[in-house]
């Protein structure tokens, strides 16, 4: 059993080597199918990483009247004190707020110090609670809280976490249906080059054949040459992935300004590696297998 | 060792390949088929191997029924067998020594036991010297040579051979059936295909003489 296994394996990689041209090319179509599937779920990656860190500082920014009464201003932090979704109820003033302002953005700072009056509104800023799953009940207080006297505006960047999560979403599916495709493609195209390997070797498998061989003697090096070919190509679109990781932001980064942060890659966690490699073995298995199915007649 | 009952084979309607084919041929026997081209010789020697299936009849190959063998199985049919062919069938890239192995490596056989074996099958044939090299490099007797050894390098119970001595002039011819008979000296079956009247005039003992598909008639010498 060893030696036919021993046997199995050494020829699988005589014949990668043999027709290294067509398996070569067939490596290159998975690692591309495989590499377009990679970049749009690191572009998802990088879009959940935001929407966490948003998630993380979910507040609720009550703005204030300039004119508001303590009375009113009292009863608006009590009432967000008071809320179960709310951590922490900072109050800040109009001129901790132009102060924000200027540290993050300095280069305003002369339009700011410009400005005869402060257009900075003093605000309360109210930090939800993280292990809140469901926000409708925090919309109900951002509703209340808005009908209340002396304000003027509530701001809940829930919407923006809304607008990210979408967009992960989105990029998962674009990336999902073109890889796909590609993913398709290369199932086919691997399908062909066993196909072509089977031809180049129809004596040998008549042979082995005529001689005694089992049917999964003869198929077990088609198969492994299948899987090997996936695996390297979806390892080699893992290695592709790093190296455009690693070099956007360098050749790129600059020039997208402030969409930097929106717009990079974040490399794929290991589970994602995994399921990446498992599927390139799977294609290159179920590949293989359907051509052998079609074309070696055993 | 091979019963053949009532063989009939149609590959296309009206003509029939074999028509009603039987005969026995016994353990250690040294048999020819024989006939003009297109007789079913072939046909019939692939019908053994079951490379193709009768359009009706039934063949025992050491008792056992091959018609009835599931085609996952039909390996276990072709380890008692040693097939050669006119064309020889050899692998070109691969060297004397790997064409003979292949069929050891095959059921699994240890290294260094194919090594013992394939090089006392070439030995047989006078090729040990000749082990490493190419087949392209050897002549066609050589060549044919080398498909004989990996012939009985498993030591089968049958050795079929589809007209072995075709592509060789008459010398080389008397050579290699000179070399079967030296494998059925040792108990091997051996069933040969051939149209060579010269040969089956100098070796033949049991023959049977085929035509458009029908035994002609049978000697026994």
């Amino acid at each position: 059993m060893i030696q036919k296994i021993i046997f199995s394996i050494k020829d699988t990689f005589k014949n990668l080597w043999g027709f290294r041209g067509r398996n070569l090319f067939s490596v290159f179509i998975i690692c591309l199918s495989f590499l377009i599937i990679g970049i749009f779920l690191s572009l998802s990656n990088n879009f959940q990483h935001i929407a966490k860190q948003i998630q993380k500082n979910l507040a609720i920014v009550a703005f204030l009247e300039k004119d508001a009464s303590d009375e009113n201003i009292n009863a608006i932090k009590i009432r967000l004190e008071n809320s179960p979704y709310i951590e922490d109820v900072l109050y800040i003033t109009s001129k901790q707020a132009k102060e924000n302002f200027r540290k993050k953005f300095p280069e305003l700072n002369d339009i700011v110090d410009n400005l005869e009056l402060n257009p900075f509104p003093p605000s309360f800023e109210a930090v939800v609670k993280k292990n809140i799953l469901s926000y409708d009940e925090t919309i109900d207080l951002v509703n209340e809280i808005k009908s209340m006297p002396g304000i003027e505006d509530v701001q809940f960047n829930k919407d923006w976490l809304e607008r990210i999560q979408a967009f992960s979403r989105l990029s998962k599916a674009v990336g999902f249906f073109l890889g796909g495709i590609l993913v398709l493609a290369s199932f086919f195209i691997i399908s062909n080059v066993i196909k072509l390997n089977v031809l180049a070797r129809k004596t040998e498998i008549e042979i082995l054949r005529l001689t005694g061989a089992t049917n999964l003697f003869i198929r077990t090096p088609f198969l492994i040459e299948g899987i090997i070919l996936g695996l390297l190509g979806s390892l080699l679109s893992l290695l592709v992935l790093i190296i455009i990781i690693k070099t956007f932001p360098v050749y790129l980064g600059a020039s997208l300004g402030t969409l930097t942060e929106l717009i990079s890659f974040r490399f794929l966690s290991f589970s994602q590696c995994l399921a990446v490699l498992i599927s390139g073995c799977l294609i290159g298995l179920i590949g293989s297998y359907s051509s052998l199915a079609r074309f070696l007649n055993i | 060792m091979i019963e053949v009952y009532n063989l009939w084979k149609q590959y296309q309607r009206p003509n029939w390949a074999l028509s009603g084919i039987s005969m026995k041929i016994k353990k250690g026997d040294f048999c020819f088929i024989t006939g003009p081209s297109g007789s079913g010789k072939t046909t019939l020697l692939k019908i053994l191997y079951r490379e193709i299936l009768p359009t009706q009849g039934q063949i025992l190959v050491d008792k056992r029924n091959i018609l009835k063998i599931p085609d996952h199985r039909i390996y276990v049919l072709r380890r008692l067998m040693g097939i050669v062919f006119q064309d020889f069938r050899l692998l070109f890239h691969k060297k004397v020594f790997d064409n003979v192995a292949i069929v050891l490596r095959v059921l699994g056989v240890p290294k260094k036991e194919i090594r013992r074996r394939v090089f006392y099958s070439l030995r047989m044939v006078n090729l040990h010297n000749k082990m490493w090299e190419y087949p392209k490099h050897l002549s066609y007797g050589e060549q044919q040579r080398v498909a004989i050894a990996r012939a009985v390098v498993n030591d089968p119970k049958i050795i079929l051979a589809d007209e072995p001595t075709g592509n060789l002039d008459p010398e080389l011819a008397f050579e290699i059936i000179n070399l079967f008979k030296r494998v059925n000296k040792k108990g091997t079956t051996v069933l040969i295909c051939t149209h060579d009247r010269e040969l089956i005039r100098h070796f033949g003992e049991k023959i049977y003489f085929l035509y458009r598909g029908k035994i002609l008639r049978k000697e026994s010498l």
